[in-house]
């Protein structure tokens, strides 16, 4: 999944300006963050049996406005279009009903899946080739008219209309029945064979096996779209709502409000509440501004939050005050991707791995580490299922050692400073430029030669993936879809993806065997199988190919007023859960 | 040809033994008289020592950093910083140390004293460059433009309305990706050239109201007796420019070099804090801007470099000011 901060985040990773949290001051080291321990996890669990209505927490008051204050801007609202964290998280808790969903569990800590619209978390053939789901009765549009299970359908088909929908998911291409033929709704005035509705019963056909339809089908474009009331262009100013609040007033770039959904009922919900009347979002607000405003907890600051993480300045004072302080993981990675077609000694990659700065580049990139920023070595961060911890370098993941960097340098053939590393900075980001210097720095005691290519804010993401640039390392990272590696190396590591518009394999990874054991995991195991075979082959792309430098896991740290009540983090998106938040009495 | 005042010997003056009180009507230059009221002006002498101070300090930065044991970005962020990226020794914290004067900048470690310093340098470098270089500009276009008629004044003219038309920050936005994209991939040209961009967009869109200032000065002065006797006896144009109206405009000229240094300083620091200022090299205005968010927690890392401005700009001005009154034969005080 794409992450709420698109340019940065994509863009510069390791040089992200994300900023401080965690602990007290002194005492207690921001690493005691509960939800970084061992078994913190991303949604890797299910519960099909999870029970309508969600009990009401006993401090709840009723009623009250919640107030949320960020520095993003949400990019679209449009249900098929929300595929980044932000826009995923506020329709699918609030707005939007998927077939499935994730809902917070107070004993683990952790995101689980359950049912949504759908009675259960789908029945897949024997081949995973058709996944059914059933619709629940009872389930109601904003404006009083029954939800269908051809209005799922027509979601469904919508997504698929990736010209006048973009930038949404887009596994449904790759794996759902006629998915590379099949253009939308908008297009294709024909039939879609894909989708059968049959009474309350909807069977979604695939084309080749896919063991994580359950997973896909929490994304808002899994939701109900009545056909009559879509228009592509506008639908996104007011997604009907299936879920406890529908949009009043919604501004792009600036506010949206949410009040109550009164034909929303609690007794077809397992995973929401409608505890307030209604939500109040402002974007692209000044973060100093907001971190004060929420900081200082006077007035309407105690129903406000946020979603952006803390910066490093602000951290010290809600520090003070922890309980306004949530904080966890996001289930992101952060590479440095190497360019397999241009450093292609592997005792090079290691080099760079042994050289690399780990914690100097960190800190002066504003993260704190441990908090904002977790080290790490497998490429599938905590809590996916079937992940194997593993150390290729036998360096923790933070762990410089130029030492050894030249060693194997000298090993590969290169004297010191002959072996030219290229990357890009943002030059106009303050942060990334501090970091720039770390790594040169770095690079530089490691036996290379360090040249940074300047880029700006605007242009890097373009930069990146453009394969005339000159850069032999790419900075960026991933998040999952879902916590299985499915969502992961199929979409960023095979080698079919090469030369593709783009640039989705940033590595320009193209090995046969690897490319060989991810078909063989993808056409041939069931999802109990899948899982920890992606876990291995994460280990074993990593131990014998060392294609990217694991540069640390996303965390998260977020901070609320004093009233706001039921605020953890969702660690399927790194997001608030909104779904069951409240105002305390 | 008009006797002018500098011309007038001053042996003639002292030798007229006729009138008894000699010193009394001793001949002086408009400079000396301008200079002997500003020695009299004792705000204008504690401004000029504070700018002969920021000027030593900058001409000695690399010694003085030296002097405080200090070094310019050499801070270790994983020693130097605890676990929540402040500072582990110094302000705001631990209180002062002479390890790092000034403190060290949280995340980066780097060393404040020194980023001072610097900062200082570079401040005074771009003003007194941009200065130069659109005084320089300045006067020579007016020069020409009101000493010339026809399409020659006319077209300067119309290039100063043009530059006058160009919007000074828009440009600086302008021209720093270009830069960048220019030269991405030579890091130490990219710093060297983000520099000269710099100074060529100070320079080269600040010089108009000067060039128009010396026009208007020269479009009456060239209708004088003394241009018009130069012109009749044949003295070439470019001597009566520069030997005949040049020395007339020295007031206007010094005026505003004095008062241009400290917009210059204010202007450098600006960009600097929009990002699109000086970038490989320390600078007040950037440090500015990575401290303000730190302002409630370390106050210190943003008073230094807001302190260094203020103080400069402000002597600059009030010596500027002084200059000006000094150079204004009709000011009364």
């Amino acid at each position: 999944m794409r992450m709420k901060k698109p340019a940065v985040v994509l863009a510069t990773a390791a040089l992200m300006t994300l900023a401080a949290c965690g602990g007290g001051s002194g005492n207690s080291g921001p690493t005691a963050s509960k939800t970084l321990a061992a078994g913190g996890g991303a949604g890797s669990f299910k519960n099909k049996d999870a029970k309508a209505p969600l009990a009401m927490p006993s401090d709840a008051s009723k009623g009250g406005t919640l107030t949320v204050l960020t520095n993003q801007v949400p990019a679209y609202l449009d249900p098929t279009q929300a595929y980044f964290t932000d826009s995923t998280a506020i329709l699918s808790d609030l707005v939007t009903r998927s077939l499935t969903q994730y809902a917070y569990n107070e004993k683990t800590n952790d995101m689980q899946l359950i049912p949504d619209m759908a009675t259960d978390l789908g029945r897949p053939s024997s081949d995973n080739k058709s996944w059914t789901f059933t619709l629940r009765p009872g389930l109601k549009f904003e404006d009083g008219t029954p939800v269908k299970a051809e209005d799922v359908a027509y979601a469904v088909k919508r997504s698929f209309a990736i010209a006048e929908l973009p930038e949404g998911p887009t596994y449904n291409t790759t794996f759902f029945l006629d998915g590379d033929k099949y253009k939308g709704p908008f297009k294709d005035k024909g039939a879609y064979n894909g989708v059968v509705v049959k009474g309350n019963d909807i069977t979604i056909k695939m084309r080749r096996p896919f063991t994580d339809m359950d997973y896909y089908a929490s994304f808002p474009s899994f939701t109900a779209i009545p056909q009559a009331k879509d228009n592509p262009q506008t639908y996104g100013n007011h997604p009907i709502a299936t879920g406890p609040y529908k949009f009043v007033n919604y501004k792009a770039g600036s506010e949206l409000t949410l009040t109550k959904n009164t034909n929303w009922d609690p007794s077809t919900d397992p995973g929401r509440i409608q505890a307030v009347d209604g939500w109040d979002f402002k974007f692209g607000q000044d973060t100093a501004k907001l971190e004060n405003v929420i900081i200082n907890d006077n007035g309407t600051a105690k129903t406000t939050l946020t979603y952006d993480d803390v910066s490093a300045s602000s951290y010290r004072q809600i520090a003070q005050d922890k309980a306004r302080l949530v904080t966890g993981t996001s289930p992101c990675t952060f590479m440095w991707y190497l360019d397999m077609t241009k450093i292609k000694d592997v005792n090079v990659r290691r080099a760079v791995g042994y050289a690399y700065p780990y914690k100097a580049a960190w800190k002066a990139g504003g993260e704190i580490i441990g908090v904002t920023r977790v080290p790490g070595t497998s490429i599938l961060p905590p809590g996916t299922a079937g992940r194997v911890e593993y150390d290729a370098l036998g360096n923790k993941g933070s762990e410089t050692d130029p030492a050894k960097a030249k060693q194997l340098l000298a090993k590969a053939g290169f004297k010191p400073g002959q072996f030219e590393i290229k990357f890009l900075f943002a030059s106009d980001d303050d942060l990334s430029v501090a970091a720039k210097n770390e790594i040169v720095k770095g690079l530089q005691a490691g036996g290379f030669k360090a040249t940074p290519i300047a880029s700006t804010s605007e242009t890097i993401r373009t930069d990146r993936t453009d394969p005339k640039s000159p850069i032999n390392v790419r900075s960026s990272g991933w998040c999952s879809d879902w916590p299985t590696g499915g969502s992961w190396f199929p979409a960023q590591w095979a080698g079919s993806l090469v030369g593709l518009d783009g640039m989705p394999n940033l590595a320009n990874f193209k090995q046969k065997d690897m490319d060989d054991q991810q078909d063989h995991i993808l056409d041939t195991m069931t999802p109990q199988q899948a899982a920890p075979a992606w876990g291995q082959f994460d280990k074993s792309m990593e131990t014998k190919y060392y294609p990217a430098v694991v540069t640390g896991y996303d965390g998260t740290a977020m901070m609320h007023g004093s009233k706001v009540g039921g605020m953890e983090n969702d660690n399927v998106r790194g997001m608030p859960t909104f779904a069951r938040m409240y105002i305390t009495k | 040809m008009g006797i002018q005042p500098t011309e007038l010997s001053e042996n003639d003056v002292q030798a007229d033994d006729a009138i008894p009180v000699t010193s009394a009507v001793a001949g002086r230059s408009p400079t000396q008289i301008a200079l002997s009221r500003l020695r009299a002006d004792k705000i204008a002498l504690v401004c000029f020592a504070i700018v002969v101070i920021f000027v030593l300090i900058a001409v000695f930065a690399p010694l003085l950093t030296k002097m405080f044991g200090v070094e310019l970005h050499a801070g270790n962020p994983v020693t130097d910083l605890d676990e929540f990226n402040y500072p582990a020794f110094g302000p705001p914290d631990h209180g002062f140390t002479w390890k790092a004067p000034l403190g060290i900048a949280p995340n980066t470690a780097n060393d404040l004293t020194a980023e001072w310093l610097y900062g200082a340098r570079t401040s005074l470098f771009v003003a007194t460059v941009a200065t130069l270089v659109s005084t320089v500009i300045g006067v020579v276009v007016g020069l020409l433009a009101g000493f010339s008629t026809g399409w020659l004044d006319r077209a300067l003219n119309f290039v100063i309305d043009v530059f006058l038309s160009l919007p000074f920050i828009l440009v600086a936005l302008a021209v720093a990706p270009i830069i960048v994209s220019r030269f991405n991939q030579q890091p130490d040209k990219l710093v060297f050239w983000q520099f000269v961009a710099l100074l060529a967009v100070l320079s080269f869109l600040t010089w108009m109201t000067l060039a128009r200032l010396v026009r208007g000065e020269v479009l009456s002065l060239r209708e004088r007796e003394f241009v018009q006797a130069a012109r009749v006896i044949g003295v070439p144009t470019r001597r009566i420019l520069f030997k005949e109206l040049l020395p007339n405009l020295v007031a206007p000229i010094i005026v505003s070099i004095s008062l241009g240094l400290p917009a210059f300083v204010t202007a450098e620091a600006g960009l600097a804090y929009l990002g699109i200022g000086v970038v490989g090299a320390p600078s007040w205005g950037q440090t500015i801007n990575k401290a303000v968010t730190f302002f409630n927690t370390y106050p210190l890392y943003l008073y230094a470099p807001i302190v260094g401005v203020t103080m400069l700009v402000m002597a600059l001005n009030l010596l500027g000011d002084a200059v000006r009154d000094a150079f204004d034969p009709k000011t009364r005080r």
